[in-house]
């Protein structure tokens, strides 16, 4: 059974909201999420682990602090997802060629949707990479070059960002569809789940509004 | 949006003048209502259509496909008609049978399409589709008029024409999903199909064949009940039946959270109305023309019922509208000095916001030469529009918080009552709904559907911090994200927002369904409570069958009686 990606955004959205985060940073996320399964990557694998991981935790714990060239967690390990629309938001920066490092980063996989939106909003070339990927997009077209175990990858030491001069590695061609295990849709329905109110014999009837017959 | 060729003297509505829900929730469907576009596109392009297979029983248990042909693509309604007890029959979305379940399939289906389909769209939410399906959707009767209509032609007599006049259709639909929901295919897949890149052309297409398929489900059903005395329709009398719609909260979030193809909708409709406002004379005919969709409009008016108090006093106000409307036009110069402009300041002076909006509506008929062309901007590229400028000074994005949610900046948020609503979303049926804050537990579970306070609290906050840039009020403040994206495209797009607390008190839901219903091109709403309306949609319009020797002009309104044609 395959998914849409409208489906995917909507569960991927409401799981990050039901992880704890804003709701500017969770609709983010499903677009991110969305990107990534049409472009063929595990957006929703990730995504799921992410928010297992990081459920609890502090915003200021996991934002990155964005002074300098080198962006890390004040306290141990940025979240991709905070740490993306904090790179798209400065898009300009990087538009002028200068080159930001981030600290470890948990599931790096997810910083990617976020660097071809920053790309695409300063209109240049933008790479990143860490050990054992290289994504660059220019021209809203992306090309990448990964292992499977890069792409997976749980937490990173390093990650750059800069100025591409070249694309390098395969272009990706974008899908409509996306699948999403049953494990990983278990685990972003759950997080989802938190997003909706418990129903009760007054909402039933009053909440929607109905009550009065429909069979006439 | 501007046309060089188009002389615009007169600029569109003030968006505080128009985006308010009292009137929004007057609004009336118009020439760039979108199945009005979907049929000037089908008769256009020579459209045909064919029942491709009709198998249903005595009982209206089976299944049949009608296939639409355009000049590149062909796409079917496949419809499973069911036998539904009385019991179970429901609009709300908590029902788990319907009379009739349908999906728009791109193509023509196979044996083994129908058979997976089959197993699948009579569950609609419990079912899954796939990319082949382009559309889900279901039906129940009317039993007031279903059962009166089978009789009569039973026996060799047409319905009672008042009956059929008091209830509209003998179907009524309540959800109709599109857009990937269920697995069916995203809009994105087909949105560059020139026949699906105005909104909505899928879910209008489906209910425009739906509505012959359930014409012809009358037919046989009185057929297969006497099949020697049997008579069908008259066509006159069913071009009167248009397919019902019961649509509740689900669809009111909508008008929130796509604040950029809403402003594309409003922007089309007001710089249409701003053209044939700045026209500086009228021919005649035009004159003429728009004199006989007045009267029309009065029959429309007079033919609208409802039980619902809020209504029934609008729909007074609307007839007292058309006749002073009809009284002012038996004397009023249409053909000089910027006619057009000057009727609108008389109905803007004389009528309530229901006329007001009908005689927007109305001045755009004679006109679709010059307005048409409009629907070709009321699609969105909603990706596009989503990336936040970072790099706007935080003054920058002050100003424009005060240039479009001054309305917002003037509650007073401390009282109860600016804040009274929680929209959510329940978890027996993941679907949209609006409870009180300060008497259910439900504030923990709060959608972001009330831009108004939001953007309040971001301008307080603003105001109290030492921030230069957006991107630094993100990263220290990031409750702020959702609704300073809002700002900036509403910044951007002038019709984007509501201007209006939408978790009020006093906040109708209908006045969001009516304002997005009729831009589908719905007539005769009737809300049954403040969150749940009933409409009609191409009541009067030509069947598939009929297209290729009609005209998909002007159907919209009821025709004049043959005495004053």
């Amino acid at each position: 059974m395959t998914w849409s990606l409208g489906e995917i955004e909507v569960l991927a959205r409401k799981a990050t909201k039901g992880a704890g985060y804003d709701w500017g940073i969770a609709e983010e996320a499903g677009k991110a999420v969305r990107w990534l399964c049409a472009a063929g990557l595990p957006g929703t694998d990730v995504l799921a682990e992410l928010l297992t991981l990081n459920d609890g935790r502090a915003y200021k714990d996991c934002c990155p602090d964005c002074a300098g060239a080198h962006w890390q967690a004040r306290d141990g390990v940025l979240c991709p997802l905070i740490t993306g629309t904090a790179i798209c938001d400065r898009a300009g920066m990087l538009a002028q060629g200068d080159r930001i490092t981030l600290g470890k980063v948990a599931f790096p996989l997810l910083l990617v949707p976020y660097i071809a939106s920053a790309s695409d909003g300063a209109g240049r070339a933008i790479n990143i990479e860490w050990p054992g990927l290289t994504m660059c997009r220019a021209d809203r077209s992306t090309t990448i070059d990964a292992t499977s175990e890069a792409m997976a990858m749980g937490s990173c030491d390093t990650v750059t960002l800069q100025h591409a001069k070249t694309m390098t590695g395969t272009r990706v061609r974008r899908a409509y569809r996306g699948d999403i295990s049953e494990q990983t849709r278990q685990v972003l329905a759950d997080f989802a789940h938190r997003t909706y109110a418990p129903d009760t014999p007054e909402s039933r009837l009053s909440g929607a509004g109905a009550g009065l017959s429909d069979n006439d | 949006m501007q046309h060089p060729e188009h002389d615009m003297t007169i600029p569109p509505r003030d968006p505080a003048q128009v985006m308010r829900l009292a009137r929004m929730g007057s609004f009336h469907q118009s020439r760039l209502s979108f199945m009005r576009i979907l049929l000037r596109r089908l008769k256009s392009e020579h459209w045909t259509f064919e029942q491709h297979l009709f198998n249903i029983d005595a009982r209206g248990v089976g299944r049949a496909v009608y296939c639409a042909h355009g000049p590149d693509r062909s796409y079917s309604l496949i419809a499973f008609a069911n036998d539904l007890p009385p019991e179970k029959r429901s609009d709300r979305v908590i029902a788990t049978e319907w009379d009739a379940t349908f999906t728009l399939f791109d193509g023509i289906p196979s044996e083994a399409d129908l058979d997976r389909l089959q197993g699948n769209i009579p569950k609609q939410e419990a079912g899954r589709v796939s990319e082949k399906e382009l559309s889900v959707s279901r039906a129940n009767r009317s039993v007031r008029l279903w059962e009166h209509v089978v009789t009569a032609l039973s026996e060799g007599r047409q319905p009672d024409t008042a009956k059929v006049r008091d209830v509209g259709y003998l179907m009524r639909t309540t959800a109709v999903y599109g857009s990937g929901k269920l697995g069916a295919a995203d809009r994105e897949m087909i949105a560059e199909r020139p026949e699906f890149r105005a909104p909505f052309q899928v879910e209008m297409l489906s209910v425009f064949l739906t509505r012959g398929f359930v014409m012809d489900l009358v037919e046989h059903m009185a057929h297969q009940r006497a099949p020697d005395t049997a008579v069908p329709l008259d066509p006159d009398l069913r071009r009167c039946f248009g397919i019902g719609n019961s649509t509740g909260l689900g669809m009111a979030p909508f008008m929130v959270t796509h604040p950029v193809l809403i402003n594309n909708w409003i922007a089309a409709k007001e710089t249409a109305l701003a053209r044939v406002r700045s026209l500086p004379t009228a021919t005649q005919d035009d004159a003429d023309l728009f004199c006989q969709f007045s009267a029309r409009a009065v029959i429309n008016a007079d033919t609208w019922t409802s039980s619902h108090t809020i209504q029934i006093e609008k729909l007074t106000g609307l007839r007292r509208d058309m006749t002073k409307l009809q009284t002012h036009l038996k004397s009023a110069d249409l053909t000089t000095d910027m006619p057009w402009n000057r009727l609108w300041l008389w109905a803007e002076g004389n009528l309530t916001l229901e006329g007001q909006e009908q005689t927007a509506s109305l001045l755009l008929e004679p006109y679709g030469d010059l307005v048409d062309d409009l629907s070709e901007c009321m699609d969105a590229d909603e990706q596009e529009s989503w990336r936040i400028d970072g790099a706007m000074p935080v003054a920058v994005l002050k100003q424009h918080i005060e240039a479009v949610y001054d309305w917002a900046l003037d509650i007073d948020w401390t009282k109860d009552t600016a804040n009274a609503r929680v929209w959510y979303t329940s978890e027996e049926k993941l679907e949209p709904r609006i409870g009180a804050r300060f008497e259910e537990p439900i504030e923990a579970y709060e959608q972001p559907l009330c831009p108004g306070r939001d953007a309040a609290r971001l301008y307080n906050d603003l105001c109290a911090c030492s921030d230069d840039l957006v991107a630094e009020v993100l990263l220290r403040a990031p409750q702020h994200r959702h609704i300073l994206r809002r700002v900036q495209i509403a910044a951007r797009h002038p019709y984007a927002e509501i201007h209006d607390n939408t978790i009020d008190a006093k906040m109708l839901p209908i006045d969001l369904l009516r304002a997005k219903l009729s831009f589908f091109g719905a007539c005769h709403f009737d809300p049954r409570s403040d969150r749940w309306v009933r409409i009609n949609m191409f009541k009067h319009a030509p069947f598939p069958h009929e297209l290729a020797n009609t005209s998909a002009e002007g159907w919209a309104y009821p025709p004049l009686p043959e005495s004053a044609q």
